[in-house]
This record gives structure tokens, C-alpha cells and sequence, in this order.
């Protein structure tokens, strides 16, 4: 999906370090998180963290990944990308504990 | 004089009274013996019961996340609680009263508010001046265990290559036999000069 012509797989190593760092950055970015969550609760009152979220996860996909690819097109698709962007900041939401490293990297190989 | 416990995640805060379990040594700070609990969300009425009650609140939340994480269907079903999504935005609970005519308290809570109550939660369960049984284990492992075959693979291609290099080398070497017998040499020799 990245703008990549090198196709390294990831070590489990690698994939350990990122979901923890992922863990960390939840836990000092969840007010924010939050914020972006209940936006989108009540556009009518509080849309501009949303759209502005929105927007800015539009330019870096864009910026960054493969915009031929289909998986990448649905990303941008304003209208398909809600349910992905919600779900992806519901589930580092619920990864802030301590066992956060544990529950991210369950709910990661189980997907 | 009970103890008294609190867990606060912005807009939610749960309470846990109760006292430790003397019998087993505890400190004064300890909380085994739950007499009571409050959940408190903001804007919502207060929800609050007994010990038996708050094992099942808790895993109905944990696995209604789970589904609702994990693509599945949003519903989670029970003789006490029932969390069905609306939207996906928006999760309708019903809790039901244990006591008879007593009509059951519905909530519609957002994303935000269900992630700060399962923190809460999460907190409770990671205290360790808290010890709450029968909770849902959130450390369950997955089925899926795609990276422990990729180490299986990273075992095949570690190992498998210099397997064959070895048993290429012992073939190529056997095929030697055929073009040279040390005992028929011998046999040639004393024939050519018998002594």
C-alpha cells in the first residue's frame, strides 16, 4: 500500500517495537482521540475536529501511499472511509492500560 | 470503616467500595470483599449494584468492543445487560433490573464514552489494590498466529539449506564408487607382477 518498490517483510521484532510505540502514542495522544471520537458524535454542533482529522489523514495517505491501489482508494473515498478511521481510533482508544502492548498485539494477529 | 476506591477516565469514574480480606493478611488499603459499586458517566443516570453484577457489566463491555473492533456482529445479549450499536457512532445499553417491576435503564452512549468506561474498567483490573474475579481475559490468545509461521518458515529456510548441501554432496561423492575399486587395483597389481 506504501509508496514502496521495496517489499520488505516485517520481523517480529519490528512488529513488537511498533505496536509498542503505536501503545505509547495512544496513551499520550487518547485526549485528542477522544476529542476526534466525539466530534463525530454530534457533527451538527462540533464538526471541525472531525473534518480537520479528516482532512489531514486524506493528504498523508495520499502523500505516502500507493494512490493506484484500491485498498488505498476506498482510504480517500470520504464517503467509505468513516467506518475505518472510527475503528482504528475506537481500537488504540482501548489500548491506553497497561496491558495495552498485549491487547493490541491480540486483536492485531486476530484480525 | 470500608475502603473506598476511585477510577477516573475524563468523563467516567467508577467507584468500588469494600473491605480487604483480613484472613488472608491484607493490608487496610485492600479491597477483596466488594460490597458496592458506582458507575458514573457524565450527563447519565448513575449505574450502580452489587458484586455479582459487576463482573458481568464488565465482560458484556469487553466483548461487545472485541465485536465491534473485530468487524462482527455489535451485539451482546444477557439476563442483565444487553449493548447493541445503533450506529457507529452511537451504542444503545439495557440494563435490567434484578428486582421485579422494575423497568430496565437504557443508555445510548457514544465511542467516547465507551472507550472511557472500558479505561475505567481496564484501571479496575490492573489495580492491585482491587482483587476482582471472574473477569474477561483480555490476554486470550489468538487463533490466528500468523508471525509464529512465519518464524516456521524463517526455521525451514535456516535449516533446509545446508541439509541439501550435504545431501548433494554425499550423493555427488557415492557416484566415485563406481570408478574406483581400491581391492580390484590390488588384485590388477599381483597379477602384473606376481612375486
Amino acid at each position: 500500500m506504501r509508496k514502496s518498490y521495496v517489499n520488505n517483510n516485517i520481523k517480529v521484532k519490528e512488529f513488537d517495537a511498533l505496536i509498542k510505540i503505536t501503545v505509547e502514542m495512544s496513551r499520550y495522544l487518547y485526549p485528542y482521540i477522544r476529542e476526534i471520537l466525539r466530534s463525530k458524535e454530534d457533527l451538527e454542533e462540533n464538526s471541525v475536529i472531525w473534518k480537520d482529522f479528516n482532512n489531514r489523514f486524506i493528504e498523508l495517505i495520499s502523500e505516502r501511499f500507493n494512490v493506484d491501489s484500491i485498498r488505498v482508494k476506498k482510504l480517500l473515498n470520504q464517503a467509505e472511509n468513516d467506518e475505518i478511521i472510527i475503528k482504528s481510533l475506537l481500537t488504540l482508544s482501548l489500548c491506553i492500560s497497561n496491558q495495552g502492548y498485549q491487547k493490541l498485539k491480540n486483536l492485531l494477529l486476530d484480525s | 470503616m470500608q475502603n473506598k476506591l476511585s477510577f477516573h477516565q475524563s468523563s467516567v469514574s467508577l467507584e468500588i467500595i469494600g473491605l480487604p480480606d483480613y484472613s488472608n493478611n491484607e493490608n487496610k488499603d485492600q479491597i477483596s470483599i466488594i460490597s458496592q459499586w458506582k458507575l458514573t458517566i457524565i450527563d447519565k443516570p448513575l449505574i450502580e449494584g452489587k458484586i455479582e453484577h459487576l463482573g458481568p457489566i464488565m465482560n458484556a463491555f469487553y466483548i461487545y468492543s472485541n465485536l465491534l473492533i473485530k468487524n462482527k456482529i455489535p451485539l451482546y445479549e444477557s439476563k442483565l445487560i444487553d449493548i447493541k450499536a445503533e450506529n457507529l457512532n452511537l451504542h444503545n445499553i439495557v440494563l435490567k433490573s434484578s428486582k421485579p417491576n422494575i423497568k430496565p435503564l437504557i443508555l445510548k452512549i457514544g465511542n467516547s464514552l465507551l472507550s472511557d468506561t472500558i479505561n475505567c474498567f481496564d484501571q479496575l483490573n490492573e489495580s492491585p489494590k482491587v482483587r476482582i474475579k471472574n473477569t474477561y481475559d483480555i490476554n486470550n490468545i489468538p487463533k490466528n498466529l500468523r508471525f509464529e509461521l512465519n518464524n516456521k518458515v524463517r526455521f525451514f529456510s535456516f535449516f533446509m539449506p545446508p541439509f541439501i548441501a550435504i545431501c548433494s554432496l554425499i550423493l555427488f561423492s557415492s557416484s566415485f564408487i563406481y570408478f574406483y575399486n581400491p581391492v580390484e587395483n590390488i588384485e590388477k597389481k599381483e597379477l602384473i607382477n606376481p612375486k
